[in-house]
């Protein structure tokens, strides 16, 4: 019959769909195989870490849809997302995950595969890397009243900062940063 | 002598009545449409919650013989079972303690108890089949839609002159004191569901139409082919809640769709090779233990996007592009895949209403309904007549074998 054959194709929509075919696989491979993402795929998506996360609010990917993301292999958006950066690491989320997914952690394993990957690092990151490659060390510790009211000797014991100098030099921060 | 038991289907439950009554020495009449009894667990490859052939669940172990068919092969074998397949239940007069069923028996071609499956009468005609290699019993069966010139040729060669092709259908009328409505569920079709495309597209499946094709006895020996071409499967999508929880069809949840979705999911992830599943779901219901379905299915790989179906484009190629609506991430989601499986929701088996009004019995969304809530009174409907199985609602394999049993403690307690 010839009444199927001139069936209308569906209606055009507005929508735009995210094409999987251009999305990358191996990025969710990569994640789980990092120290952290062993329990990635238990992910069920009940968004208990956007529940938990005190400043998820001001973001426009969530945790649960960063975890998401990463299962559906948006490694481009992840990796460039300023999320991952801004995340407080308070480790709520990770805290209260029902299927023991190391959400903070697994942010951290992105943090160092945008790194390594070349996306961009965020400024205020990069400061602190300089100042941990230049000086060793994030604070000087500097002796005040606040030791003695504590009970502790007024001098501050020695920190040997030039083998973390060194370390630091050699890796990524390293690279990052430049150094002198 | 007491008069014998009616149960009406054989499938998990009616069978598990049958057998269990008729071995407390209880004399069944056990009636099944079909030509092979089973019911829709026949097609099931492996059932939840043992991923076995679901004849063989833990409880049944103990028992002697073959032990993947011994349950059926226990209904042709037992004495007390009368087993009538091919056969409706026309009408039921009389009262409880004495119903008059009037059975519509087919016509006998082939006489199961002579047939001994050499299969020659299969090379001189197509009109014989064999339904299944597990089918009950085992024998041969005749298609007269079928019928060909070889058919008198084989008739006459059978070795234990088991074809007889003048029979005719017959009708019979059995007294009996009981009534077991076992008469299961039917899987919904989906094609008013327009958005799914069921029946426009070949590689546009139901869940299990997909158990049939995964399962080793079946025509591409469970590899997974696309209907379309023969093509191997390589990505396959499945859309969860089709006709259930939805007040257009039927508005109460399918229960089982959940875990054999994700069983098949499962199957087709670890046991095939290079099939990416995903599953399209609005919730997942895997209650109890089920659960670990879930979890396993997560950790091998299986995708899972909350949300539903935009639309699907056939292309040229015969496999379908699906858009899917990710509800999570506030996406669309566009893949290309081979298969399309819809977990269609569980309804009434056709002819269920005419036999409830026939014997007055309450229904629950067109399932036969409990006399009273009370639990321990769950299979009981009628007065000496109980329901058990799907034929209650949708139900697992456990379930309905549990409440099949409960309805054999009741029917010994009342003839005590």
């Amino acid at each position: 019959m010839a009444e199927t054959d001139e069936k209308a194709s569906p209606p055009v929509t507005l929508v735009d769909p995210i094409d999987m075919s251009k999305l990358d696989p191996s990025f969710r491979d990569d994640v789980k195989s990092m120290p952290n993402g062993e329990e990635l795929t238990a992910c069920f998506a009940c968004s208990t870490c956007t529940a938990a996360c005190p400043i998820a609010n001001q973001w426009d990917f969530k945790p649960h849809q960063l975890i998401r993301m990463i299962l559906l292999g948006m490694r481009e958006e992840v990796l460039s997302s300023r999320e991952i950066w801004e995340c407080l690491t308070c480790f709520e989320c990770q805290e209260r995950c029902p299927q023991n997914v190391r959400v903070t952690d697994i942010f951290f394993d992105c943090k160092n595969l945008a790194a390594e990957e070349g996306y961009e690092v965020p400024e205020n990151v990069l400061v602190l890397g300089k100042e941990l490659v230049d000086k060793g060390q994030l604070y000087v510790v500097t002796a005040d009243w606040e030791r003695e009211d504590l009970d502790l000797e007024p001098e501050v014991p020695g920190l040997s900062v030039e083998e973390v100098e060194k370390i630091l030099k050699k890796t990524r921060t390293g690279r990052l940063v430049g150094g002198e | 002598m007491t008069s014998p038991v009616l149960v009406i289907g054989a499938g998990v439950a009616g069978m598990t009545a049958a057998i269990e009554l008729a071995d407390s020495g209880v004399k069944v009449v056990l009636v099944d449409r079909l030509r092979t009894i089973g019911g829709n667990a026949l097609d099931l490859y492996k059932a939840f919650p043992t991923d076995d052939c679901f004849y063989c669940f833990e409880g049944n172990r103990t028992r002697p013989g073959i032990r993947k068919c011994f349950y059926r092969s226990a209904m042709t074998d037992q004495p007390n079972i009368d087993l009538y397949t091919d056969t409706t239940v026309e009408e039921i007069s009389g009262e409880a303690g004495e119903f008059h069923a009037k059975l519509a028996v087919g016509p006998r071609y082939v006489d199961p108890k002579k047939c001994i499956l050499c299969g020659k009468c299969m090379e001189h005609s197509q009109a014989f089949e064999m339904l299944s290699p597990q089918c009950q019993p085992q024998a041969v069966v005749y298609n007269p839609s079928k019928a060909e010139d070889g058919d008198k040729k084989a008739e006459e060669e059978c070795p234990t002159e088991a074809i007889n092709l003048n029979a005719e259908a017959s009708e019979e009328t059995v007294k009996v004191s009981d009534i077991i409505i076992a008469t299961g569920y039917h899987e919904m079709k989906p094609v008013n569901v327009e958005e799914y495309g069921y029946g426009t597209h070949p590689n546009i499946v139901t869940q299990l139409e997909l158990a049939k094709m995964l399962d080793p006895n079946g025509e591409s020996a469970g590899t997974l082919l696309r209907p379309s071409d023969g093509e191997p499967v390589k990505r396959m999508m499945m859309v969860q809640c089709v006709g259930s929880r939805d007040e257009r069809y039927y508005p109460y949840c399918s229960k089982i769709c959940c875990v054999f979705a994700l069983k098949h999911a499962v199957i087709a992830t670890k046991e095939r090779e290079n099939i990416k599943v995903s599953v399209v779901y609005m919730d997942i219901r895997t209650y109890d233990r089920h659960e670990q379905y879930y979890r396993e299915a997560r950790e091998d790989g299986v995708e899972f996007v909350r949300g539903r179906v935009t639309r699907i484009e056939p292309r040229n190629d015969g496999s379908l592009d699906v858009i899917v609506y990710d509800s999570l991430l506030d996406k669309y989601l566009k893949s290309n895949i081979d298969l399309f499986v819809l977990s269609s929701a569980l309804e009434p088996p056709e002819g269920a209403s005419d036999l409830m009004s026939q014997l007055g019995l309450k229904s629950a969304s067109g399932f036969v309904a409990p006399v009273d809530l009370v639990a321990e009174n769950e299979v009981v409907v009628g007065k000496r007549i109980y329901a058990c199985g799907t034929a209650l609602g949708p139900a697992e394999v456990p379930e309905s074998v549990n409440q099949a049993r409960a309805v054999v403690s009741k029917i010994l307690q009342s003839r005590k």
